[in-house]
């Protein structure tokens, strides 16, 4: 099976987050026929090895889409469907990348499609965090062919509900909506003050406003609502909530969810380098990238310490939307740029670490 | 341990090196504090590294 029936293939079989069977089963068979050791893990992953080791690479993909999107075809050079770009696209990517290269005396490539990226659960990803460890890690998000994302902002879920009597509507009393209205102007207040000085999306906080409804529950009218957040680097989830509780006036129940801290990776690394060399390699001017959303270098980034990007081809303007497309070319030359990368961070003296600077820092 | 000199293209201010240079190492211009990337070993060439941009997804 050729690299493009194998992303082909992958997007064809649905899998929104929380049913990925399917994909996961069908991609450990082919991961299996291209010469990995593929099994499905506890957490409902797809796992690709190979190579023994004792250096590990990991390449996390995942295999979970949001649902919707095109159907699924090939037409004037470009794969539509759903998760073409986000992210079975750069998970394709990875897995051809490491069959083409092969096994390499010294190194294990571990290539993870795992579930649940697109949900604020992250299963698939936690349970990879738990039970790997390893020297370098490449986490399968599009970055567009000649670009490297280094880092994520983070992400903060918040359920609001009020209730109160039943009233009538002529009478002296607030209605049960203006309390979340009320909440939400306060929280708009607060992110004002917060970005004061603050350039760049990515440095700023961002609220949005998901969901609001109102109903009468028996002999109670009841408001509830959903506020997001996406967290700038050193703002932590926790001192967000706190700021959040104390702007809550009227009493409403809060449950938070989702939360991660961004992150931001190191760019002088051997891993970094590798990519810089592959892009140059195959043509193009290297691009650094941050990133205004959250991936699951959130939750492996923290809990590894290791050298990590987020690379794949893909245009990720193109996520979650009704046309979501790969340019097949731009897939191709993301294929390359991975197997080149690979190659100079397990050559000999690429994979070393960077040497101390007296002069530069 | 020997001493190699490279120019900053941003500002051409001698970028020194002590010890082992690594091809596409990113270092930082001791007079205009621009990042560089090592583009060339022998000898050393700079070019700027590149540069961090924002945008979104995932």
């Amino acid at each position: 099976m050729d690299e493009i029936a194998l992303l082909q293939g992958l997007v064809a079989i649905p899998s929104p987050s929380g049913q990925e069977a399917e994909a996961v089963a069908w991609l450990v068979e082919q991961m299996g026929a291209l010469g990995f050791h593929a099994h499905v893990d506890e957490a409902g992953n797809a796992v690709g090895v190979l190579g023994t080791g004792p250096r590990q690479v990991l390449l996390l993909g995942h295999i979970d889409t949001v649902p919707g999107g095109p159907r699924p075809e090939i037409r004037d050079g470009r794969l539509y469907g759903r998760g073409a770009v986000d992210a079975k696209g750069p998970l394709a990517a990875f897995v051809t990348a490491v069959a083409e290269l092969g096994p390499v005396e010294g190194w294990q490539f571990v290539v993870v499609g795992a579930v649940e990226e697109e949900a604020a659960t992250s299963r698939g990803a936690r349970h990879v965090a738990r039970h790997y460890r390893p020297a370098f890690c490449i986490v399968g998000e599009p970055s567009g062919w000649d670009a490297i994302t280094v880092g994520y902002k983070g992400r903060l879920l918040l359920d609001y509900e009020c209730r109160q009597p039943t009233a009538h509507t002529a009478g002296p009393g607030r209605a049960v909506a203006e309390h979340a209205v009320n909440y939400w102007n306060a929280i708009v207040a607060y992110v004002e003050r917060f970005n004061r000085g603050r350039q760049g999306a990515f440095h700023q906080l961002q609220p949005s406003l998901r969901h609001i409804e109102t109903r009468r529950e028996g002999n109670e009218d009841v408001v509830r609502a959903t506020f997001a957040f996406r967290l700038p680097p050193g703002l932590a989830p926790t001192t967000l909530k706190r700021d959040l509780q104390a702007l809550n006036p009227n009493g409403g129940r809060l449950a938070f969810r989702g939360a991660e801290p961004a992150f931001v990776a190191d760019r002088r690394t051997p891993l970094t380098r590798a990519f810089l060399h592959a892009i140059r390699r195959v043509g193009g001017r290297p691009r650094f990238k941050v990133k205004t959303g959250t991936s699951d270098m959130n939750v492996v980034g923290p809990a590894w310490e290791c050298p990590i990007v987020a690379y794949g081809p893909g245009d990720s303007r193109l996520d979650h939307t009704p046309d979501e497309h790969v340019e097949l070319d731009e897939y191709r030359r993301g294929i390359a740029v991975l197997r080149a990368a690979l190659e100079h961070l397990v050559s000999a003296r690429a994979g070393r670490p960077e040497p101390a600077k007296a002069t530069c820092r | 341990m020997s001493t190699q000199v490279a120019t900053c293209p941003e500002c051409a201010a001698d970028v020194p090196f002590e010890g082992d240079v690594l091809l596409h190492e990113i270092v930082q211009c001791p007079e205009c504090g621009v990042e560089l990337e090592v583009v060339g070993l022998d000898p050393i060439a700079l070019d700027l590294a590149p540069e961090v941009e924002e945008d979104w997804g995932e």
